[in-house]
């Protein structure tokens, strides 16, 4: 089908007929580009007033400039004075000589293709269109809507309702107003029941507190103390002719003093030219959770932790690794500093000596992590170096939870760290950072060697990543798609550690 | 033998699942290959067909059918390998080769055995974990565990790793 189509485009001589026209078209216009252009040229070379202008005479003169350039210079000039000459019949003064910034022919002046016609003359915006078009935009209420408005709304806001009508012109609507139709307009025309946190102004929850509100002066504070105790006194007793332990009796009888001095601190207020309360939402007091200040001097104290934890020392670490204080505790327990450094920082009011810690933490089956810490104080760094170190434990695949999978190399600056696996019984065969590695990891047989460098840092970050770069024997069984076997699984019939 | 052609494919194929392709294609030759077909059975590769300039489509490769062997368009013929990958990584990772045109190495069955169960021989190092080596025999291109399942030595090609 779709060929049949094509066929019968190409036979449709309606079709094929302007192709050809195309074709004659385009020889002519090569011709027609080329000959003229040669003209051009001669006509550029021989005009004795471009020869003339002061420019050239200069840059002949000088002779530094090169061949190639004056000659283009030359032939735009004449390009364009050529073309202003062939348009306008009259001879005109030749146009003044400025420097080019560019060394091709200048085009004409570009004209628009239409002429831009005013809406006005288009009959677009007469005040009748006009008119209309509010009217038919912005329409009045019908009597029937405002029958559906008076059942909803009171008379008095029916009468707001139609002053507000009647305020707006809908001509000016037409005129001013813009609907917004870009991408970022607000979801909404005019509902102003809800606000959008981006696109409003949010607004106030409070009226800000009066201006010549002030603490009470001490004199001020006696005052209203007294004034308190005094509205405290029972109006409706004859005191006189009673003894001191008669009246006694008969305010503990009659006013509840503890619920007053309650009062009194919690809810009177202790500004002046204010009759407020001073914690109210008009000057409301400081809050219960600042930011910064909360849980900063107070640790929490977690029930769940059975006062284990009450300093606080590993709340952040137990929320960050949702391990309880006890199991924390234990890893901390178990986990080493490694490596220890003092670090400089040179500033320009003197040097600022520092502590860089690594430590390892591990849970002894398969589980290690490094912690990097640092620190003015060197406790300080040790204990964060700890903390990181458990909350970045992974965990290391083992081999019969005893050794590693292969041979493994991983680099870490000039360090190389190279593993081997090793039978059961052998043990672990390594420098000393290594071996609290592997023993804290739960590796009991590896031989690992450090051929070049054995900076300290650099070895355990290698040893680490030399670990974790272990393949995994299910997924070289999954990748090729073949079956893979434990030989020494086979050969003692399971029966191994 | 153009040994040298196979130390172009080991290369070849090692940067192409390194810049992580789903296909690619090598010379086609008898020694190119043995080693292929050795390396789609150890389950390197998704699939090996010859074919032309132009790749074959990859989901319908179960069913491509390369264009008949003629002496006109021998000379364009290549051999098209699909790639594998598990978890974004490439199941071939590491080749080396071993034998170079200007030194061969080759292992006898003893060499082989050697190799096979991690030991060193023949100078080179024992096979790792998920490590295989290919060898060309006089009775084909095998992976080191079929050279010795078939007791036949031969000529050390390259060594593949995950």
């Amino acid at each position: 089908m779709l060929a049949a189509g094509i066929v019968g485009k190409i036979k449709n001589p309606a079709l094929a007929a302007p192709e050809k026209n195309t074709d004659t078209g385009s020889v002519n216009c090569s011709s027609s580009r080329y000959c003229p252009a040669y003209a051009l040229v001669s006509i550029t070379v021989n005009s004795p007033a471009i020869l003339a202008t002061p420019r050239l005479s200069k840059t002949t003169a000088g002779g530094a400039m090169s061949v190639a350039y004056p000659a283009r210079c030359l032939l735009s000039r004449g390009l364009t004075a050529t073309a202003s000459k062939a348009r306008i019949a009259a001879p005109t003064p030749a146009p003044p000589c400025r420097a080019p910034f560019h060394s091709s022919a200048q085009l004409a002046k570009r004209k628009p293709r239409f002429k831009s016609i005013r809406a006005e003359e288009m009959g677009l915006v007469t005040p009748e269109k006009i008119e209309q078009f509010s009217k038919e935009t912005y329409p009045q209420y019908t009597p029937e809507e405002l029958e559906v408005l008076r059942k909803r709304y009171t008379p008095e806001q029916m009468a707001a309702l139609e002053a507000g009508e009647a305020a707006i012109d809908p001509k000016d609507l037409t005129i001013q107003g813009r609907i917004r139709r870009d991408p970022y307009r607000p979801i909404y025309l005019d509902d102003f029941s809800k606000i959008l946190p981006i696109v409003d102004k949010r607004p106030k929850p409070h009226p800000p507190p009066p201006e010549k509100i002030r603490f009470m002066s001490e004199e001020e504070h006696a005052h209203d103390l007294e004034k308190v105790v005094e509205g405290l006194i029972p109006k409706d007793i004859n005191f006189e002719g009673m003894t001191d332990e008669e009246i006694e009796n008969v305010l503990y009888e009659k006013v509840n003093f503890d619920l007053e001095e309650a009062k009194y601190f919690e809810e009177h207020t202790t500004l002046a030219n204010h009759d407020k309360p001073s914690n109210s939402a008009l000057a409301p007091g400081l809050g219960k959770n600042l930011r910064g200040v909360s849980g900063v001097y107070k640790a929490t104290i977690d029930p769940e932790d059975q006062g284990s934890d009450n300093e606080g020392e590993f709340q952040g670490l137990k929320r960050k690794s949702g391990l309880s204080v006890a199991d924390i505790k234990k890893l901390h327990a178990t986990s080493k500093t490694l490596v220890t450094r003092w670090v400089t920082n040179q500033t320009r009011l003197g040097k600022v000596q520092s502590t860089w810690v690594l430590a390892i933490a591990g849970n002894g089956n398969g589980r290690l992590g490094i912690g990097e810490a640092k620190s003015v104080e060197g406790p300080v760094a040790s204990a964060k170096a700890k903390q990181l170190a458990i909350r970045n434990m992974q965990p290391i695949p083992r081999y019969e939870d005893r050794t590693i999978f292969g041979s493994v190399e991983a680099k870490v600056g000039a360090t190389i760290v190279k593993l081997e696996a090793r039978p059961p019984g052998f043990g672990l065969r390594a420098s000393h950072r290594l071996f609290e590695m592997f023993r804290i990891a739960g590796i009991r047989d590896i031989a690992a060697k450090m051929p070049r460098g054995r900076n300290p840092m650099n070895s355990c970050k290698a040893c680490m990543q030399a670990l974790m770069s272990q393949k995994d024997p299910n997924d070289i069984a999954i990748g090729r798609g073949k079956k893979l076997v434990d030989l020494r699984k086979v050969y003692y019939g399971g029966n191994v550690l | 033998m153009s040994i040298k052609n196979i130390v172009n494919v080991t290369s070849h194929l090692r940067n192409a699942c390194r810049a992580r392709l789903g296909l690619t294609s090598v010379p086609l030759s008898k020694y190119n290959l043995g080693l292929l077909l050795a390396m789609h059975r150890a389950g390197f590769l998704s699939f090996v067909t010859r074919g032309g300039p132009e790749p074959p489509n990859p989901d319908t490769i179960a069913t491509y059918r390369p264009p008949p062997l003629t002496t006109a368009n021998v000379a364009d013929q290549r051999l098209w390998i699909g790639l594998k990958y598990v978890n974004n990584e490439p199941v071939l990772r590491n080749l080396e080769t071993i034998s170079m045109s200007g030194r061969y190495i080759s292992a006898n069955m003893k060499a082989l055995n050697r190799l096979a169960r991690g030991f060193d021989a023949s100078y080179q190092k024992g096979l790792n974990f998920g490590e295989c080596m290919f060898v060309t025999t006089s009775v084909g291109t095998f992976e080191i565990r079929e050279a010795v399942q078939k007791k036949v030595g031969g000529l050390l090609m390259c060594r593949v790793g995950p």
